[in-house]
């Protein structure tokens, strides 16, 4: 037995022996025996509460009682089910929409980058070429480790088909930058990875599994990539990735692309750099920019309009999601708000319909702190529950969310539970549970034992203060889910908007394919146009379908500018032309893709190989170049060809497309014909073929067209336009459905919450309404006597939402198409959809009111 | 009779009662009922002590270790439970008995203004 066990052991009894010896006091004083120990027990005071503070002096008194509290808390839950359930869900609605997405922010704002000291990397936002790379490593103090990155593709003959492989082409410096240790082998050197220096890649491990078999001996082997044989000298871990690109294997850029390496005017290579310790943003980014004169006189040619920006990598990587995630943080934040009013509502009445209990226990000796205590653990074993439930829901939205993630929140494949998702939501449920319990706990143990005990039953002071409050959360609740309702109406208004915008071709029945010809087999130009024209006849030979070629289709991500120069306009400084888009076309591109010619003639097979050199605009360049001349007849040529520009003559007008994003300007373009191509870099086109029915057997038909020209040439990336179109929508689109829901689910609580506390208020108003039918009222006065006080609540919430509306609202200004925040349209018919939703909600309990029949109320009362 | 005021009480007594007890235990080891008589006696009635508040303050003094317990037989010969000061009660009792005097002293002195300014 310890000191306090033994302590306690004989309490009882010592208690027994005082009230004994008092009493025969009482008695020899010449008491009678009955009065004598009335008379002691008054004078002893409250045996119970003595005995329980003398037991809290040994006890850890607040462990033992929050026990005592969870267990009596456990028991009262399982008592009233249907409570516990909708509370509990309430919350779990709540809680999970906010796990869910503190999870991914989690994922993609919060978590460290998986590179050496991530902090100190930054981006040059241009690219860049190697011989500038190796200046700015040699001469910029600010940095310790920089290097560069470009993927080509590259096809990859060592399997059973073509294949198309993202080949990085890096300096030696970016693998050291990115501090990754190889899995298997080594890295390339900085000794090796010099003009004509030895062919060695290192593959991922991605690479290594599916086409080395995984290896263990891999390193030594030999594999094809773009007509060339490359040494594998390293197995990367699979946890590595670079930063923005996407590659299957790393091979030097001298080896891989001698001549842009050579080049300093080919700025290929995107570039990492690492800040040296103490060195801060400002004080590179100044430096950078005194390189930048430096270069722009060395080489005005090439660097006259050098302007280089750094920015952080992680601000880089997700400075485009994290506003719509903040604004989706906001929502569900909101989202929770409602729920906790829900929850707080019904605790509320719960607390009014459990205050008999309370009072008793009060006139039993409870202290009031102690009685709060019992309600606030009763509302926190609620809100952890409702926690537990709403990490159900969260892993359910997570893996929701990664289907319909945007390829911006790519990082979200790291998004998983931690340890600081679970804690967030452990912060969140108890915080929930003891910040609304707080107000019905203090309402509960207000009561006044005595006025309590005497009001019986039916209570009116709390009761009443309870109700008021239950009004303003409801209010609220329909204040903020109008927040939330105007936010993703303009979210929907904005998306409708890009969704109806026209590309400027018609997307319908387009399938695309991408091809690339290898450097080794395909050098000269006449072979690729052979091989272009070829392949053409033997496509469009296939019964149902019309294709074309052109070097970058709308949407696909890829974009070529060239520097141009009018013929007899003043001649402009070197470098300091105006860069347009270029594509180059085969086939009749505008009418498979309908885009519509505006002005002068389409391309025609006559416009070839040594015939006047071609070119066809967009409406977008005549407006920028020729605002107040016809341009057909016009001649224009790029800049910085050796001698004189080769000139084009402009034949044509086309309607503008969309080419970077539905919610992009157009850039001007020029069109210019395959046939007459003099830039032997480009080898690369994409089919864009129309046809009856997008079938997977028109796939196959096309590919066996290709392979029947030249077996080794890899097919990549076939999607139907439509799909492209969809992609391009997909982060406006995951913002739109997340807000929507979140919308939808405060709607579906604030309407409960409505619901509840009108229904509340009927039951408590049956005794009024039954005497108001006995004195003749009619059913339609009734039902107008509840919504009237329903229309109240909905009329100041939706006031208030407004309010609240006008000022959240331009937060999301960024996320929005062509619709302004205070979009009038959108605020009106957020306030009548949410109305007709409130008054819906009070309807079911004024029916209920209509059918109060007067005999029964005013017996039962 | 709200919480409230039996909030307040509580905390009027305590240590103050403390103090009693072992002002009362410095004549010798006593037992429970005759302590309460004891402090009733000896402030002339004033201190109506509710008995019952004697035990949770006497099992806090002995979880101080200020005063100790044995078992004995008390005046007319029953089982009883003796307290008695500890030498370390002893010592506190001088502190605890100068705490007090402070106090009061200074009550006083905020007091007394107060009476001299309403008599005129």
């Amino acid at each position: 037995m310890n000191r306090r066990q033994r302590m306690l052991h004989d309490l009882d009894q010592d208690i027994r022996d005082h009230i004994e010896v008092e009493t025969q006091d009482n008695i020899a004083r010449g008491m009678s025996p009955e009065e004598a120990r009335y008379a002691a027990l008054r004078k002893f005071g409250n045996v119970t509460r003595v005995k329980e503070e003398t037991r809290e002096v040994w006890s850890l008194v607040w462990l033992e009682q929050l026990l005592q509290d969870i267990r009596l808390g456990l028991r009262m839950l399982r008592k009233s089910p249907g409570f516990t359930a909708v509370a509990i869900l309430t919350l779990a609605l709540g809680i999970g929409a906010n796990t869910a997405i503190f999870s991914v922010i989690n994922g993609v704002l919060l978590s460290p980058l998986p590179y050496k000291d991530p902090q100190q990397l930054v981006v040059i936002q241009e690219h860049d070429s190697l011989p500038n790379v190796l200046e700015i490593q040699k001469q910029v103090r600010a940095f310790s480790q920089g290097g560069g990155i470009n993927v080509q593709r590259m096809d990859y003959t060592g399997g059973t088909e073509p294949v198309q492989l993202r080949v990085g082409l890096i300096d030696a410096a970016f693998l050291e930058l990115l501090g990754v240790q190889p899995m298997l082998g080594r890295i390339i050197s900085p000794a090796e990875d010099v003009q004509g220096g030895p062919r060695l890649a290192m593959v991922t491990h991605h690479f290594w599994q599916n086409f080395l078999g995984s290896d263990p001996r891999a390193i030594g082997n030999t594999i094809h990539l773009g007509g060339n044989s490359y040494t594998v000298i390293g197995v990367m871990p699979a946890s590595f990735a670079p930063p923005m690109e996407h590659a299957d294997v790393f091979v030097s850029l001298w080896a891989g692309d001698p001549g842009t390496a050579a080049d300093r005017s080919v700025h290929s290579l995107h570039t990492y750099w690492r800040l040296k310790e103490g060195v801060t943003l400002a004080q590179a980014q100044s430096e950078m920019a005194a390189f930048d004169r430096r270069l722009a006189e060395q080489y005005p040619a090439e660097e006259r309009e050098r302007r280089t920006k750094l920015v952080p990598l992680h601000e880089w990587l997700v400075g485009d999601v994290r506003p719509a995630l903040l604004v989706l943080f906001g929502a569900v934040g909101l989202v929770l708000l409602i729920a906790c009013a829900n929850f707080a509502s019904l605790l509320m009445v719960r607390a009014v319909a459990g205050r008999q209990e309370l009072v008793i226990r009060a006139a039993l000796g409870a202290g009031r702190g102690r009685l709060i205590r019992k309600t606030l653990t009763e509302s926190t074993l609620l809100s952890v529950l409702g926690g537990a439930a709403g990490l159900l829901f969260a892993k359910w939205g997570t893996s929701m969310l990664l289907a319909l993630r945007p390829e911006q929140l790519e990082r979200l494949s790291g998004i998983n539970m931690d340890t600081r998702v679970l804690l967030f939501v452990l912060v969140l449920s108890v915080l929930t549970g003891i910040v609304f319990g707080m107000v019905p706990a203090c309402i509960a143990a207000r009561a006044d034992v005595a006025e309590a005990l005497k009001e019986s039953g039916r209570s009116t002071t709390a009761s009443s203060m309870g109700h008021k409050i239950r009004k303003i959360l409801v209010t609220s609740e329909l204040a903020v889910a109008l927040v939330l309702l105007v936010g993703a109406g303009l979210l929907i208004k904005g998306f409708s908007r890009l969704r109806s915008m026209n590309p400027g071709f018609n997307s319908a029945n387009v399938m695309t394919m991408y091809l690339q010809l290898p450097t080794t087999r395909y050098r000269e130009i006449p072979k690729q146009t052979q091989f272009r024209r070829e392949v053409l006849a033997r496509v469009n030979s296939l019964p149902g379908l019309e294709a074309a070629m052109v070097t970058d289709i709308p949407l696909g991500g890829n974009y070529v500018g060239h520097r141009l120069v009018i013929d007899g306009r003043p001649p402009v400084a070197v470098g300091g032309e105006p860069i347009v888009q270029t594509l180059t076309v085969m086939g009749n591109y505008f009418r498979v893709m309908q885009i519509p010619l505006r002005a002068g003639r389409d391309f025609t097979p006559m416009d070839r190989e040594g015939q006047p050199r071609v070119a066809v605009l967009n409406e977008e360049m005549v407006r920028e170049f020729f605002p107040h001349e016809n341009p057909i007849g016009k001649r224009i040529g790029w800049a910085g060809d050796a001698g004189p520009p080769q000139w084009m003559t402009v034949i044509g007008v086309v309607a503008d497309v969309k080419h970077s994003g539905l919610n992009q300007p157009t850039d001007p373009a020029v069109y210019t014909p395959f046939a007459q191509n003099d830039e032997r870099w480009k080898r690369f086109m994409t089919l864009v073929i129309r046809a009856g029915d997008l079938s997977p057997g028109l796939v196959e038909d096309v590919k066996k067209q290709i392979w029947s020209v030249d077996s080794q040439i890899p097919v990549s990336d076939v999607h139907p336009m439509d799909e492209l179109i969809a992609v391009s929508l997909a982060q406006q689109r995951f913002n739109m459905l997340l807000l929507g829901l979140f919308a939808a689910l405060a709607l579906i609580l604030a309407a409960v919450g409505i619901y509840g506390a009108m229904s509340y208020s009927v039951n408590q108003r049956r005794h009024e309404i039954g005497i108001r039918t006995a004195l003749g009222a009619q059913g339609w006065d009734v039902l107008r006597l509840v919504l009237k006080d329903g229309a109240k609540i909905a009329l100041f919430g939706i006031i208030f939402g407004i309010a609240g509306a006008l000022a959240l609202t331009r937060l999301m200004a960024s996320l929005l198409f062509e619709v302004k925040p205070t979009d009038p349209a959108t605020f009106a018919a957020v306030a009548i959809l949410l109305a007709l939703v409130a008054l819906a909600a009070c309807y079911i309990p004024a029916r209920r009111a209509m059918r109060v029949d007067p005999m029964v109320t005013l017996r039962y009362e | 009779m709200s919480t409230k005021a039996q909030k307040d009480r509580i905390e009027l007594l305590q240590g103050t009662l403390d103090l009693l007890i072992l002002r009362t235990l410095l004549l010798g080891p006593t037992h429970g009922h005759a302590i309460a008589k004891a402090i009733e006696f000896n402030s002339d009635d004033v201190l109506q002590v509710e008995q019952g508040s004697l035990y949770p303050a006497l099992h806090r003094l002995i979880k101080k270790r200020w005063i100790s317990v044995e078992e004995g037989t008390s005046e007319n010969n029953r089982r009883a439970k003796f307290y008695q000061l500890t030498a370390q009660g002893r010592r506190q009792l001088v502190v605890e008995t100068s705490k007090w005097d402070k106090l009061a002293g200074a009550i006083a002195r905020i007091l007394r203004p107060a009476e001299q300014k309403s008599k005129p």
